[in-house]
């Protein structure tokens, strides 16, 4: 086998040797190809193995932790919570609507492969630089992508983010969010129990579509890459995903599966290595059974990334009964091999055998990397002049971004309501679902703060993780557990590296401090293009409960003249890194200040404050506070002709805050609320009221519904 | 006698599961689920053309489901005078069937429009008797295919024999158009001559529990029922 072959399937030499040692001989070109896909970054995490086995993965209410389709959590009478992010950025970027169509039915797959029924989604979705042509078009495919998708099948979208920066604009990032609701005694696992088992194949046919797709997204681009590069995405069919979740979760009821995995990235050699290894058993698997859309080599049979199919192991007895529950839904069906105890995988094509590997070789064999990284400088602290902002110049300057405004634009191509338990829709602190016949109600948010973590990769992921964990407890939300979806640019760069070890750290760190342990996630590196990197960008995505949906709070203003009260800490101007970037005041990432230490003990402490409260029923509505301060957390409480008045520093109005938050307390538990904050000792300020038609900042009065107005419409003046 | 409803179920059908809760909830009579492959109904007083992608809205939304097995039931179950409710999905295959009048073609956006809406009551009908005139009821739509259309004539004979059940109005406080979509004279729902078969865009099944944002879709059901 010649040098330039086996770079192009992305192993280096060295690795190619240590397959060739082992065997003792040279591989078959299916063979190489099974490497190609298994020993990638994405399906085997070389380089971020080492340092996510540092991340706590579990506590008493985990029942599944990573290694699964998804992660689950119990939130008790034996319901469970599936869960995980998952990336789709190169694809995102080479054709964002089947880019992105496609990652939210893989994510929906890795649900239902479980026995779970999926309740919700959320994405994560990031740009470049919206002047550019290119930004329109992908924000405009990306979108349409996710809604096209998750409308068709039915799974309502409830929230998550979207962020504009520069460092994007030639590395789009897609992450998608599904959460399934399973009953614990009826989880699947993708190992199989029972030696002979039948191997069956459920869904679309396969076609060429995304042969090489994981090797790809573990790939550098260069910018001629684009047009050479599209064949490799997948084409998704969520008519069809429909069809075969509902497929599948009638087969599962009926008790007829004894396994399943789905084919996502690296398809069929993926699925059924994991298979083998996670039972520890064999895999004989006849390429010739396989539903095929088009004449294929068993070489492209074997490593397309066509979407919707699933594999499963079955017992001999059950195939005539799975075969009539398909047919119902119109889904292809094909015995194509069975389970052995040779531990060996092996594919066979027009009888002849075209690989045959021991499972070891492909999945405990498969390399790790301790790279090389550096840890960055130490900040000097400075002193920024900020005197020639006016108020009314800082409140242009967050009207004016795309990244302060109300993302309707992006949330109302999506149904939020579909399934008729949506609680709480995009656009408030969190997404809320309840699960049909309870009275539990799930919430969750997606959250990153990339500018952060530039700064100080360690403390900035505590203040990602501290966000999300505000975002949960402004609707009483108990946080419970994570999922993680790591995208970073080249790890083969020491500072990139860097980055990941240090918020792999502090992710660690705050996981354990609030004992959410993280039950799932993905790792997306190699976001750059030539020597442009993106911001580290390790979003997450949060997962609560709160057992009693009617003790949930409100972040909209409710009613007039309820006191606001303002709790946590102002960063200040000088510690504000998306305050200095937003208003202008700093143009450089080497210029900020050092990231304060998070206040994690008075997070904490803060959250048990208001669920307490809640729970006592003396909070109206509640709203944490983030990038744009106090101002922006106002702005998204108000509500129909529900604005406000206030007085407060300046400086403490448009800043970001450690534990922040604004409450709306009724007037006749003022007292009640003010005296348990004195006793609890936090900090507040009492800072003014709800006021019908008014939005007053320290007596300076700004047009009600003009404000309303930008807020609302600016961002699709912006982008049309 | 107890009230007794259906919904069918079409491949691709993904508002059934919630149609049986509204019906479940509203009615306390029993409710059936019926598969597009099946030849017969049962006897009941409402059928439910529930919301979705039928057979992925291939050809056009609501075409192909307009030739299932089970269409010429609901056909018959109409004919006999018993009412018929398509919400979305279910109102794309109404007009393709022809039980309805004109089409449902793209937003005028050419956007997915997922949101709370606001309708009124435009004439007096079954479907609607409980509701007051000028009543603003609020109700999430969620379509792509939801502009109202027809020609002239049908445009007048519409307004004329008073078959126009519901339009898009304004909501208190709201910032966008009325017209969500382009409907011919924001028409959000109508019925057929003899007023027992309403199609409607908006829909009335996400907005009638305690945690919805609106409980308004609670009168449909209430006023069949009355």
């Amino acid at each position: 086998m010649n040098d330039e072959l086996i770079l192009q399937h992305g192993l280096t030499l060295d690795e190619f040797q240590v397959i060739k040692d082992y065997l003792q001989r040279d591989l078959t070109i299916e063979e190489l190809g099974i490497f190609s896909a298994m020993w990638n970054e994405h399906c085997c995490y070389k380089t971020s193995k080492k340092w996510l086995k540092k991340l706590p993965t579990n506590n008493e209410i985990v029942i599944q932790g990573p290694g699964e389709n998804a992660g689950i959590i119990d939130v008790k009478d034996n319901d469970g919570i599936a869960f995980k992010i998952e990336s789709h950025n190169h694809p995102s970027y080479i054709e964002p609507f089947n880019g992105s169509a496609t990652g939210v039915g893989g994510i929906l797959r890795d649900i239902f492969t479980m026995g779970a029924r999926p309740i919700a989604t959320l994405d994560s979705i990031r740009f470049g630089n919206i002047s550019s042509d290119k930004t329109n078009y992908l924000l405009n495919g990306v979108v349409q992508g996710i809604g096209h998708y998750g409308n068709c099948i039915g799974i309502p979208n409830i929230g998550g983010e979207c962020e504009f920066d520069q460092s994007y604009d030639y590395n789009n990032l897609v992450n998608a969010m599904a959460i399934g609701h399973v009953k614990n005694d009826s989880i699947f696992y993708s190992k199989p129990k029972t030696i002979g088992g039948l191997i069956v194949y459920i869904g679309s046919k396969t076609g060429k579509d995304g042969i090489h797709g994981a090797s790809m997204a573990s790939d550098v681009f260069s910018e001629d890459d684009e047009d050479e590069k599209r064949p490799s995405v997948q084409v998704g069919d969520p008519f069809m995903e429909k069809l075969l979740m509902e497929g599948c979760l009638e087969l599962m009821s009926s008790g007829l599966i004894e396994s399943m995995q789905d084919m996502g990235a690296a398809g069929i050699t993926s699925s059924s290595v994991e298979m083998a290894s996670k039972g520890n058993v064999g895999v004989n698997i006849n390429l010739d059974k396989v539903p095929l859309r088009q004449p294929l080599t068993p070489y492209e049979i074997l490593l397309s990334e066509s979407q919707e199919r699933m594999l499963a192991v079955i017992n001999k007895d059950d195939n005539e009964k799975i075969k009539k529950i398909l047919k119902k839904w119109q889904i292809d069906y094909e015995v194509i091999g069975e389970v052995t105890n040779t531990k060996r995988v092996v594919f066979t094509s027009k009888e002849k055998i075209v690989v045959d590997l021991p499972v070891d070789i492909i999945v405990d064999d498969a390399p790790e990397y301790d790279r090389e990284f550096s840890l960055p400088k130490k900040r000097k602290n400075r002193n920024f002049n900020k005197t020639s902002l006016s108020v009314d110049k800082m409140i242009s300057n967050y009207m004016n971004n795309l990244n302060y405004l109300d993302k309707s634009w992006v949330y109302s191509q999506y149904d939020s309501t579909v399934m008729g338990e949506t609680i709480k829709e995009p656009g408030q602190s969190s997404g809320v679902v309840k699960i049909q016949n309870t009275d539990k109600a799930i919430g969750a948010t997606t959250d990153c703060n990339p500018l952060y973590i530039r700064i100080n990769p360690e403390r900035g992921m505590i203040y990602t993780v501290l966000e999300a964990y505000r975002n949960l407890i402004a609707s009483n939300i108990k946080p419970m557990a994570i999922t993680n979806n790591l995208n970073f640019a080249s790890p083969l760069d020491p500072n990139i590296m860097g980055e990941i070890v240090l918020s792999i750290s502090g992710l660690s760190h705050i996981a354990k401090k609030l004992d959410t342990p993280i039950v799932s996630g993905n790792v997306s590196l190699y976001n750059q293009t030539n020597d442009r990197p993106i911001n580290p960008t390790p979003v997450i995505g949060m997962v609560g409960c709160n057992l009693n949906w009617k003790k949930l709070i409100q972040n909209k203003f409710i009613s007039e003249d309820d006191e606001l009260i303002l709790l946590g800490n102002s960063l200040g101007v000088n510690f504000s890194p998306y305050y200095l970037q937003d208003q202008k005041i700093v143009s450089s990432t080497c210029e900020y200040n050092e990231l304060l230490p998070p206040d994690i003990d008075l997070e904490i402490k803060t959250a048990k404050f208001i669920q307490e409260t809640a729970n006592k029923d003396l909070i109206q509505s509640s709203n944490d506070i983030s990038r744009g301060g106090v101002f922006m957390s106002l702005m998204k409480m108000t509500y129909k002709n529900l604005g406000f008045s206030i007085m407060l520093d300046d400086d403490d109005i448009f800043c970001e805050y450690s534990a922040g938050y604004i409450l709306a307390v009724h007037q006749k538990n003022k007292d009640e609320i003010i005296n348990l904050l004195n006793k609890e000792q936090i900090n507040f300020l009492s800072i003014g009221q709800v006021k019908r038609d008014t939005f007053e900042i320290n007596s300076k009065k700004l047009n009600y519904s003009d404000m309303i107005e930008k807020y609302y419409k600016n961002f699709a003046n912006i982008i049309n | 006698m107890s009230f007794k409803s259906a919904v069918i179920t079409f491949p691709g059908s993904n508002c059934d599961r919630d149609a049986l809760s509204y019906l479940r909830d509203l009615t306390y009579g029993e409710v059936f689920n019926i598969w597009h492959e099946e030849i017969s109904l049962p006897k009941v007083d409402l059928v439910i053309l529930p919301g979705g992608f039928s057979f992925g809205d291939y050809l056009r939304s609501g075409a192909m489901a307009s030739k299932s097995n089970i269409i010429n039931e609901v056909i018959n179950h109409a004919n006999g005078g018993r009412y018929l409710l398509g919400i979305c999905n279910g109102f794309q295959i109404l007009t393709e069937t022809g039980l309805l009048k004109g089409a449902l073609i793209q937003n005028k956006s050419i956007k997915f429009l997922g949101k709370d809406c606001y309708i009124k009551k435009k004439f007096n009908n079954k479907f609607n008797c409980n509701i007051q005139n000028n009543e603003v009821l609020q109700i999430p739509v969620a379509h792509n295919e939801g502009n109202f259309y027809c020609d002239q004539d049908t445009l007048n004979y519409l307004q004329d024999e008073e078959l126009i059940a519901f339009e898009y109005c304004n909501g208190e406080y709201s910032l966008d158009d009325a017209n969500i979509n382009g409907s011919l004279h924001n028409i959000a729902g109508i019925t057929n001559e003899n007023r027992n078969i309403l199609g409607m865009m908006p829909h009335p099944e996400r907005a009638y529990q305690d945690f919805h944002a609106s409980k308004d879709g609670k009168k449909i059901i209430e006023s069949i029922l009355s």
